[in-house]
């Protein structure tokens, strides 16, 4: 797993580069649901700023808010300045979009979209460039029908990139891709941050987030949970390691809570997570007390905390793919 | 303007690509025109009418004269004998129609046009046609009004109950009244099929995908204008072409109107196809409800059938269809046929049904 340059950027303001997109207080309801309930973030310009969550966070709709394609019950969203609600025109020129499907004109071919898309903007980059950029070479006269769902995504990309934005949305950008086309993803999504652009992802993959994004937000039911660097997020807060094992019935909480080192304990599908500063103590401790029992933790283990254990200790449950 | 042309470039690339889509606008009206004309042919151009002289009178203005002009125009062929023969003869389709002078006819006409004579209720002509032949019945009564009319212009008034003798009698053909009926159903199902790639591209989020770029829905909704005048243009020329060059209809009209027609119809349907597009929520649905649509519009419209001999409550619902409107625009303007609604009407009903119904859309589509 690649961990992040922790000097890079600090925690929650973005890089000294000037702020490209702001939101601030932003809330949409859809009738009586609550999608978005007072979101407030920043993203610097030439950061890759992800929003995590599992789905019906409100990722979503925060980013099509961004986009203009849907409007807040309340607050401000400027990106690069300008005020999405006011000047929505001159945003679109500005940013590029990727929608979490991306299924466009199954009966034109690659080349023909792009095109397409070139024509709808004041300045556009050339077909070709975008073309070896996403490595589409080989597809490039394949209707998009015939496309595998990575090199769809990448098409997807390519859309996003026809007009130089500089800022970028993409919208689970890698969800349904298989591990190689995923990765191949990251890899231009780190290109892409190379030349300096903005990008706002969102995703529910712990790892994509943790690859990709100097900051993040933890989404969940419309709010931001927390919201920093990696880094900042996970091993400043935890300072904690966390002791795994299969649970075992017969172990009550307060016994659990009473071994020592112990801070805290979570139970997740099946596991028993303890959360402590003092692993060996908890361990002695967790033997002593199975023993009297007569069982053994099973599937035992010790692990530095990640984001996954950050998002079960902020919302009482784990994100699975 | 550059995207609208593009734009316009992909859904002509999009449709063209779409086998059933190119089907069922471009080759299913042709298979009907060819169809027909193949059937007809046969028949063609001959229209068998029994004539049935309960006067026999003779003179410039006695039945005789009026069967000579019937007998000269191109394509009669008729049968004397009494009525009951007559009948038993078109029972067994060996005449279309049947023709029959009632007594005093001679005189009542010779007496209509002697110079300061009073005005007199006109004479009956009965003509006997079959409800269930209409295309053949359309036939008989433009012939029948065509030479009526050539007699009352010597009158004042009408002598012989007639219909606005506004035909051309000659190589009439029943081709030439099917031509501009398929071309009306050919026009309306280029419309409110652009029910179905709309609601497809929202489904698909292409809207939602259009709408994240600088592009302006007019542009869209433009484009899409563009591309269904284009190919009812395409339609008209394969359609006419086919049933002048195969079939030996006459175009008469100008060609002019004729477009300009063409295109008002298109729009007319295309804006149904818009109020569609606002209604159904998938792609599935905007299926059957074209189907639900363009079935009633094809049979009750007069494409196949005459609508005066359809039964009175038919009738009734076919004045309140735009196809009607639409199709009995295009024979009169394309082959003169008798006009079922004057067509300064026609043209008013669908510039109105145009207007109502993007007005619809505009209201109640949803982009995303």
């Amino acid at each position: 797993m690649t961990m992040l340059d922790s000097n890079r950027l600090s925690a929650a303001h973005p890089a000294p580069g000037g702020v490209a997109v702001r939101v601030s207080a932003v809330h949409k309801s859809y009738g009586s649901v609550q999608a978005v309930a007072g979101v407030s973030f920043e993203v610097g310009r030439g950061e890759v700023f992800g929003l995590l969550g599992p789905n019906g966070a409100g990722k979503t709709t925060t980013v099509e808010m961004l986009e203009g394609l849907r409007s807040p019950d309340s607050g401000v969203l400027e990106v690069l300045g300008i005020d999405v609600a006011r000047n929505p025109d001159a945003l679109k020129q500005r940013v590029g979009v990727t929608l979490q499907t991306a299924e466009l004109y199954p009966k034109l071919t690659v080349v023909e979209v792009l095109n397409l898309f070139r024509s709808f903007y004041r300045r556009s980059l050339p077909t070709e460039q975008l073309i070896e950029f996403l490595d589409l070479g080989e597809r490039r006269n394949a209707q998009t029908r015939q496309l595998s769902g990575g090199q769809r995504q990448r098409l997807a990309v390519a859309l996003a990139l026809v007009n130089d934005p500089e800022v970028i949305f993409l919208d689970e950008p890698t969800t349904g891709l298989d591990p190689a086309a995923r990765r191949s993803l990251w890899d231009l999504v780190q290109k892409l941050q190379g030349q300096g652009k903005t990008i706002l992802l969102t995703t529910h993959y712990m790892e994509e987030a943790e690859v990709l994004c100097d900051r993040l937000a933890i989404m969940d039911h419309g709010r931001i949970l927390a919201l920093g660097t990696v880094k900042e997020l996970v091993e400043d807060r935890f300072k904690d390691r966390s002791v795994r094992f299969d649970r075992i019935a017969a172990l009550g909480e307060d016994q659990l809570r009473g071994l020592a080192g112990v801070e805290s304990v979570k139970h997740d599908d099946g596991e028993t997570v303890l959360y402590t500063q003092d692993v060996s103590g908890t361990i002695g401790g967790l033997f002593a007390a199975t023993e009297a029992l007569g069982v053994e933790p099973g599937n035992l283990g010790i692990r530095r905390p990640s984001l996954e254990d950050l998002f079960l200790d902020l919302t009482g449950r784990a994100l699975r793919d | 303007m550059q995207a609208l042309v593009q734009l316009s470039i992909a859904n002509i690339r999009s449709f063209v690509r779409d086998r059933a889509a190119l089907f069922w606008t471009l080759l299913f009206p042709l298979i009907f025109v060819v169809l027909f004309g193949l059937i007809f042919q046969g028949s063609n151009p001959s229209i068998k009418l029994a004539w049935v002289d309960l006067d026999g009178s003779s003179g410039p203005t006695g039945s005789g004269t009026l069967r000579a002009a019937f007998a000269s125009v191109k394509g009669v062929v008729l049968t004397d004998g009494d009525l009951a023969a007559s009948t038993e003869l078109m029972k067994t389709g060996k005449v279309d129609a049947i023709l029959e002078v009632p007594k005093g006819y001679g005189v009542a006409v010779a007496a209509a046009l002697t110079p300061g004579a009073p005005p007199a209720a006109p004479t009956r002509l009965t003509v006997f046609t079959d409800p269930t032949q209409a295309a053949t019945g359309g036939i008989v009564q433009q012939v029948v009004g065509g030479v009526l009319g050539a007699v009352n212009l010597g009158g004042r008034a009408p002598i012989v109950e007639a219909q606005p003798a506004t035909i051309q009698t000659q190589n009439l053909s029943i081709i030439s009244y099917l031509v501009p009926s398929i071309l009306g159903m050919a026009l309306m199902q280029l419309g409110v099929f652009a029910a179905i790639p709309l609601v497809a591209d929202r489904e698909k989020k292409i809207l939602k995908r259009l709408n994240a770029t600088p592009l302006h829905r007019w542009q869209l909704v433009g484009s899409n204008i563009v591309i269904r005048l284009i190919i009812g243009i395409i339609q008209t020329i394969i359609i006419v072409g086919v049933g002048t060059v195969l079939f030996g209809m006459q175009m008469i009209g100008s060609l002019f109107v004729l477009a300009g027609l063409v295109v008002l119809g298109a729009l007319a349907f295309v804006s149904l196809g818009y109020v569609i597009a606002s209604f159904a929520p998938t792609e599935e649905a905007a299926n059957g409800m074209t189907s639900a649509v363009q079935f009633p519009l094809m049979f009750l419209s007069g494409t196949f059938f005459v609508i005066d001999q359809m039964p009175q409550p038919l009738q009734v619902v076919a004045r309140f269809l735009p196809l009607t409107y639409l199709s009995d625009a295009l024979r009169q303007v394309m082959v003169g046929g008798t006009a079922f609604s004057p067509l300064w009407f026609c043209f008013a009903v669908l510039v109105g049904w145009t207007v109502v119904c993007f007005g619809i859309s505009a209201r109640f589509f949803k982009w995303q």
